[in-house]
């Protein structure tokens, strides 16, 4: 208001900037979770950290093949449910993004159909799977299936 | 309002147990750049955000933190579950196991409770943001600092992840940063606290 005499450059002294991201063409999603971002361009790692080895594939799917194809199908939910994370917080600062739109509504379809499935092989992991997995239920019980806290995550 | 998803939004499944690397990883729980106070400090600044976009981010943020901090109490119940006493004794976790057993309790790797101290709602949409930008770049330094000193793999997967998130958060924090001063004359962004002085950022509007 009253230094725009002082200079003429479009910055603001005494303020930070950051540039907005761009969209750029996510990573398949199993490589996402592993990295921690669906976008490439915000990927930086760390000298000291591991470099793309897949974790999720060499502790899981381990046990009996029961809980093998539990681990499966808990990793598939948990890379469309983090790509959808991810997608969260991108259209909260770009909600026109017609990139990012298409993938949220196609993701969050996917997720629904996972969680059914996995509530109706397993156990559900939400309140509302139970009704679209496992509609006839005779109970409500969280002594079915694993706590998340103890490994039986994967 | 929020629900439970019975399930950690990144997999933890540790095999060897280790109670040193638990003393150095809880301060991601409750330490003073940890995932308790991340998600306090976004939480409590939303409601007085001038920015509905923003209050919005913070909402969501606020939200992942919370995953993050089931995270890190699941690698440290994991790190000492099976836990025997002769374990119990080694330097660092010893104190936490005479007060805690292997209980879940936040603090800080050097024993410090966690504290509200260790984040900041100052009421001010500037102040806060860069606050915010600032608390991510120290959570960052922090899984810098443990992917240096531990090798355990399964220790170091999650912990990769979370110090992405880091990164990722930083960018949108930036960007709402960008959205707060859109609305405001960008040569004296410090006429008026855009929270406070409410009349004001809506005249500019």
């Amino acid at each position: 208001m009253n230094n725009d005499k002082c200079c003429s450059c479009p910055e603001s002294l005494a303020m930070a900037t950051v540039p907005k991201q761009e969209w750029c063409e996510p990573y398949d999603f199993e490589t996402a979770l592993m990295e921690g971002t669906i976008f490439p361009c915000l990927n930086m790692p760390f000298f000291k950290a591991d470099k793309g080895e897949s974790n999720l594939k060499t502790t899981a799917l381990s046990g009996t093949p029961a809980e093998a194809d539990r681990e499966a199908k808990m990793i598939e939910l948990s890379t469309i449910s983090f790509a959808i994370n991810d997608l969260t917080l991108y259209l909260d600062t770009h909600p026109d993004c017609k990139e990012g739109l298409t993938l949220f509504k196609e993701l969050l379809n996917k997720r629904l159909d996972l969680l059914a499935e996995f509530a109706g092989k397993f156990y559900p992991l939400t309140q509302i799977s139970m009704i679209t997995g496992k509609p006839d239920s005779c109970c409500y019980d969280w002594g079915e299936g694993p706590m998340p806290w103890e490994g039986g995550n994967i | 309002m929020w629900s439970y998803e019975k399930r950690l939004q990144f997999p933890v499944k540790i095999k060897n147990t280790c109670p040193k690397t638990a003393q150095l990883i809880i301060s991601q729980y409750g330490g003073p750049d940890g995932e308790l106070s991340a998600s306090m400090r976004y939480l409590a600044q939303r409601y007085s955000m001038p920015v509905k976009k923003v209050g919005g981010l913070l909402t969501d943020i606020g939200t992942e933190e919370i995953n993050h901090m089931e995270i890190i109490c699941a690698m440290v119940y994991q790190l000492t579950k099976n836990l025997t006493p002769e374990q119990a004794k080694t330097a660092g976790f010893d104190a936490y196991y005479i007060d805690h057993t292997t209980g879940l309790w936040p603090q800080a790797a050097a024993g410090v409770p966690f504290t509200a101290l260790e984040f900041q709602s100052k009421g001010d949409a500037m102040a806060d943001l860069f606050e915010d930008l600032a608390a991510e770049q120290k959570a960052r330094t922090v899984y810098d600092n443990l992917l240096r000193v531990i090798d355990d793999p399964d220790v170091k997967a999650p912990l990769k992840f979370l110090r992405a998130r880091e990164i990722v958060h930083f960018q949108r924090f930036g960007e709402a940063l960008e959205m707060t001063k859109e609305k405001m004359d960008n040569k004296n962004l410090y006429f008026f606290n855009a929270e406070f002085d409410k009349n004001m950022y809506k005249q500019t509007l």
